[in-house]
């Protein structure tokens, strides 16, 4: 024998540590920093056949992913959604830089699942949300996901906008991103109660789209300055006639502003369990054209992370495809017409939305005027100081801000019509402390709050005048104020 | 040092002659031509799912050739009785298991080559020359897939000391599969807090023995050009150290199974 | 001079399936002096491969001592000096001739194709050594493992059947290159079951039986134990009759008396008692015993024994092999 074995043992063993440790102390690092993929397929790898996982693991992840998507798009055309989720996580887990699916995935995550009556599932949110954490954070040198998630923030949240802010502000950091796109981040910045901010970002995008124009004047650049600029008219004028200015300038008891004198919406309702899980909702708001929308959240009453008449949306950092289904959380609109709004909610034929498995429950009403068009804005202000409520005005709900936030309890047994509530007994009906039978409320006091005008706010509504129907105000036409949408005429009926 | 390398030399011979290896490499070197028709797949993504299919081609045809051209070294050598009159000779069984190592690694590079000169060309032709530039950067990924198939016949090398080349086949593309596994299973095994420690230790030390051949795998930047890295050569260096150390550990391994064995 | 080959006591033991110990090698003791050409015999299965295998480091004894030239069975020192030809060798198939002979020199560290090309010559295969060994026939693959054999001018080399499967002038060939080894001072340790090769080209034999060594010797002494016949003319009856003695056998054919008697016997007094019967002694023939004879000796018996007779007989020898036993 000619080897030295325990000298060959030895370098074995040295040669074993030597790698551990360039692995451990180097490699790895730099290999979980640039190489891997970063969520890990774990139970979602279940979802891929063996071979498609032998392919994956070979190298061939995108092309898998690629075949996957595919095949997810079919699902689609059948409405099969709930196939689709594992292979978004796959597909994301393979490709992390599939940015149509994330996209998508987010958009399908957040707004697809619904209940029989079109409301979406919102526990379903958060996840979506971190979808979008999780495909940012994994191409972060493109705008498209940052803009993704402020969208859904913006438009699925319709709340708390300091995140659109946040997601938009990224995304506009980027430098991919389309010139229009950009402009957006205003509008986030008005109902995040930043007018300013706003402000400077149409400075900022007007002479961005004026060099752009310069450089060549194809329509779609003229358009884009044209639109830019006349956004940036209407909101100083906003801006002014909301007051804001006066405001600032400490002069806002002396002026005539349209926010002033702030104006009582005159919120009442009803909540009437028909059957159960079967809500009759019922109700006053004392703003005459139809768009008003009223939140309405009913949820349990001890549910982890609740807010007022929300979810804690940005809880998770994590893809969860199946959120707590233990927890009921219905959201809805209650739409005004006529200062009434009346909505039958029906939750019984949608059970594993609405498990109803908490003892006690609340059903929440909620108003934020920053969520309303502009032209209620414009009498309301930007964070609801043109608002007012004789009962439920809440300025603790959203710090900063002023919103109509009330709530009603109910236990499980008059939901769900149980016990001493069974059908041909008892009805539970509750109702807010100012509830007065609908037809009531008169029709016929009607403020005129003020569309944007060239000449400067009118003064006071006029009072005390006969029942007639809401008037609108001419729309006026020409000057540097013509350009774009303008606001109809908005009346309101005072209490 | 002369016997080594003849050694090496005659194994490149055989191995290059090797039919089962030439189908192997043929059916490799088709895909690779084949390959821009499967860019209808993502349209938005063409050139993404094209390097990935590409590059995965050549890594699992690699993989393939690395562990049949390994498996059968020895046995071959032994059903062949070829060991006798070269063991009789003053070959020191370390040098031939060696020698036979360095062949196959030699004849794996020349086959790798040809599929990665294919590859050159199929994308010169889809590109038609624009975008050459970073095309240079394609072909680190095949080099480190080399090194990793280096490690990976010297892995094959050492069972096939003691196994016979069927169950080799499987025991080899299993350590493959796990060495690939392992890294992002610890990755996220290692994130997970509720783990209690000794769990955790042990699987930070079969991490640490594990050849973890996903460390080669640097693909990703090339298919996805947006990723930015920084000190990618060291990176490169220490890989190369990191497969050095484990030829050398699964090479003196067999150089002690095989001493002892009868042939 | 030390001895080419040495073993000790040297045991082979494989397990069985069924945990049973098999000795291939039992106790086996051989001394091959330098120079000679030794012939190592045994049936099928008897431990010869094993033994040669043992004394080249392929395998390894599991008790017991090999030297080869001086040093450990395996010695990569001795290995330089001594060379073996595998029983039904096998080349990498895609070589020519001259490359697997390359091939080998290189494994010794030679770079030397004129050598080469002498070699092949000397096993006649000049013509031959650019075509791959895949198209060689096995006698031309047999006489490149000579060649390669020879590459190094060993002091010793194993031949295993260096005849086996070859036609008559190969055999030839082959058998007057053996001779040739031994004029060269080679020592050649030939296994082999062509009986008559041996006989006519060792020196010194041993014969394995199971793994044991049964007789091992030289020649001469093996067969030692020869007839002489005597055959006298002019000699009556009586003087026949007096010679008859243990196994002293007489016979008359026509007047002339055949005498038939052991080799160590008094052959002088016999020739004296001829001549002074003013008898004429026609011929002394010594008879020696042949190999064939001693290899069924040391091996069938046993074979016998159990009912196997692994090697055909004649009808003469057979009831010899079993007296004895």
């Amino acid at each position: 024998m000619q080897v030295n074995r325990p000298k060959m043992v030895a370098g074995m063993v040295a040669c074993l540590a030597a790698a551990a440790v360039l692995h451990g102390t180097m490699i790895f690092p730099f290999w979980r920093k640039n190489y891997a993929v970063k969520q890990v397929a774990g139970e979602q790898a279940s979802g891929l056949s063996a071979d498609q996982l032998l392919f994956a693991l070979a190298g061939f992840r995108e092309l898998v992913a690629g075949i996957l998507w595919v095949r997810a798009d079919s699902f689609f055309d059948e409405g099969n959604y709930d196939a689709i989720l594992p292979i978004i996580r796959l597909v994301t887990w393979l490709d992390p830089h599939e940015i149509d699916v994330y996209a998508t995935g987010m958009w399908h995550i957040g707004y697809n699942f619904t209940d029989e009556e079109s409301r979406s599932d919102r526990r379903y949110i958060p996840s979506a949300l971190a979808l979008g954490k999780e495909g940012s954070a994994a191409n972060p040198n493109t705008y498209e996901l940052f803009f993704e998630t402020g969208w859904m923030w913006y438009h699925k949240v319709d709340d708390d906008y300091d995140q659109a802010v946040k997601w938009w502000e990224q995304a506009a950091k980027r430098d991919d991103i389309q010139p229009a796109r950009r402009n957006i981040l205003a509008s986030a910045y008005l109902r995040d109660g930043q007018p300013e901010k706003a402000l400077g970002l149409y400075y900022d995008l007007l002479s961005r789209a004026e060099s752009a124009f310069k450089k060549s004047d194809e329509f779609q650049n003229r358009q884009n300055r044209d639109t830019v600029e006349s956004n940036m008219d209407n909101l100083l004028v906003r801006m002014s006639q909301r007051g804001y200015f006066a405001q600032k300038a400490g002069h806002f008891d002396q002026g005539d502003y349209d926010t002033k004198p702030p104006f009582d919406v005159g919120f009442s309702a009803r909540v009437t369990v028909e059957e159960a899980a079967v809500l009759k909702i019922e109700g006053t708001w004392n703003v005459l054209p139809v768009g008003t929308r009223v939140r309405i959240v009913l949820r349990d009453k001890d549910m982890k992370g609740a807010k007022y008449a929300e979810m804690d949306w940005d809880a998770s950092n994590a893809v969860n495809l199946d959120p707590d289904k233990e927890v009921t959380f219905m959201q809805d609109q209650l739409f005004v017409k006529n200062q009434q709004f009346t909505k039958r909610i029906d939750m019984s034929r949608d059970r594993t939305m609405y498990p109803f498995r908490s003892n006690d429950y609340v059903v929440e009403f909620y108003y934020n005027p920053r969520s309303a068009p502009a032209h209620i804005q414009d009498k309301f202000g930007f964070s609801g100081e043109g608002m007012t409520d004789q009962n439920f005005l809440n300025e603790e709900a959203r710090p900063g801000q002023r919103v109509v936030y009330t709530k009603l309890e109910f236990t499980k047994d008059e939901l769900l019509r149980k016990g001493r509530y069974a059908v041909g007994k008892e009805i539970p009906d509750k109702q807010t402390v100012n509830f007065k039978p609908l037809g009531a409320a008169s029709k016929s006091d009607v403020i005129q709050v003020p569309g944007l005008r060239a000449e400067g706010p009118r003064t006071g509504p006029p009072t005390g005048a006969p029942a007639q129907k809401p008037k609108r105000l001419p729309i006026p036409g020409g000057g540097a104020m013509g350009r774009g949408p303008v606001a109809p005429g908005v009346q309101m009926n005072p209490k | 040092m002369n016997a080594i390398v003849s050694i090496a030399k005659t194994t490149v011979g055989e191995a290059i002659r090797r039919r089962v290896l030439l189908v192997i490499l043929l059916i490799g070197v088709l895909f690779l031509v084949v390959a821009p028709g499967l860019s209808v797949l993502t349209a938005r993504q063409s050139y993404t799912v094209l390097t990935s299919f590409t590059l995965g081609v050549i890594q699992l045809t690699s993989a393939v050739i690395a562990i049949v051209l390994t498996v059968y070294l020895i046995p071959n050598e032994i059903e062949r009785r070829t060991i006798y009159t070269i063991l009789s000779k003053p070959v020191q069984r370390w040098q031939f298991l060696v020698g036979k190592f360095l062949g196959a690694v030699a004849a794996l590079a020349l086959m790798m080559t040809l599929m990665t000169v294919t590859m050159g060309l199929v994308f010169m032709i889809m590109r038609q020359g624009s975008g050459m530039e970073a095309l240079g950067g394609l072909f680190r990924v095949p080099l480190m897939f080399f090194v990793q198939m280096s490690l990976l016949a010297a892995v094959a090398v050492f069972f096939s000391t003691f196994v016979s080349p069927i169950v080799n086949f499987f025991l080899s593309g299993g350590v493959y599969l796990v060495g690939t596994f392992f890294n992002p299973l610890f990755d996220t095994f290692s994130k997970n807090e509720n783990l209690p420690a000794i769990v955790k230790g042990s699987a930070t030390i079969i991490h640490m023995i594990v050849p973890n051949f996903a460390n080669f795998n640097v693909q990703n930047q090339v298919i996805n050009p947006g990723a930015v890295i920084t000190n990618e050569a060291t990176y490169y260096l220490q890989l190369v150290a990191y497969a050095v150390f484990y030829v050398l550990v699964f090479l003196i391994g067999g150089i002690l199974v095989f001493d002892r064995r009868e042939v | 001079m030390s001895l080419a080959i040495e073993t000790r006591n040297l045991f082979k033991t494989y397990k069985s399936r069924g945990g049973q110990s098999i000795n291939v090698v039992h106790d086996l003791n051989l001394q091959v002096e330098r120079g000679e050409i030794f012939g190592f015999l045994g049936p099928n299965g008897a431990g010869k491969t094993t033994t040669i295998k043992i004394l080249l480091g392929i395998i390894y004894q599991t008790t017991g001592e090999a030297f080869v030239l001086d040093k450990e069975a395996g010695d990569i020192e001795a290995h330089r000096k001594l060379s073996y030809l595998p029983e039904k060798p096998y080349y990498y198939e895609h070589m020519t001739g001259l490359e697997i002979m390359e091939f080998y020199a290189s494994l010794f560290g030679i770079k030397d194709r004129a050598l080469c090309e002498r070699l092949l010559e000397r096993v006649n295969l000049a013509n031959d050594k650019n075509r791959a060994i895949s198209q060689y026939s096995k006698g031309m693959q047999q006489r490149v493992g000579l060649a390669q054999s020879l590459l190094n001018e060993p002091e010793l080399i194993f031949l295993d059947e260096p005849t086996g499967g070859l036609d008559p002038i190969a055999h030839i060939e082959v058998r007057d290159l053996i001779l040739q080894f031994r004029e060269e001072g080679k020592t050649v340790f030939i296994s082999s079951h062509e009986l008559s090769d041996v006989e006519r080209i060792c020196d010194r034999v041993a014969i394995i039986n199971k793994g044991e060594v049964v007789q091992q010797g030289s020649l001469d002494q093996l067969l030692a134990g020869g007839r002489l016949e005597v055959t006298a003319s002019g000699v009556d009856q009586g003087f026949a009759d007096a010679l008859k003695k243990d196994d002293y056998v007489v016979s008359f054919s026509g007047d002339r008396l055949i005498l038939d008697m052991p080799d160590d016997g008094d052959v002088n007094s016999v020739l004296e008692g001829v001549l002074a019967k003013k008898g004429t002694v026609v011929s002394v023939v010594p008879r020696r015993k042949r190999l064939e004879d001693l290899f069924l000796e040391s091996v069938a018996s046993d074979n016998v024994a159990k009912g196997r007779r692994l090697f055909k007989m004649t009808d003469k020898d057979a009831p010899q092999a079993e007296e004895k036993a």
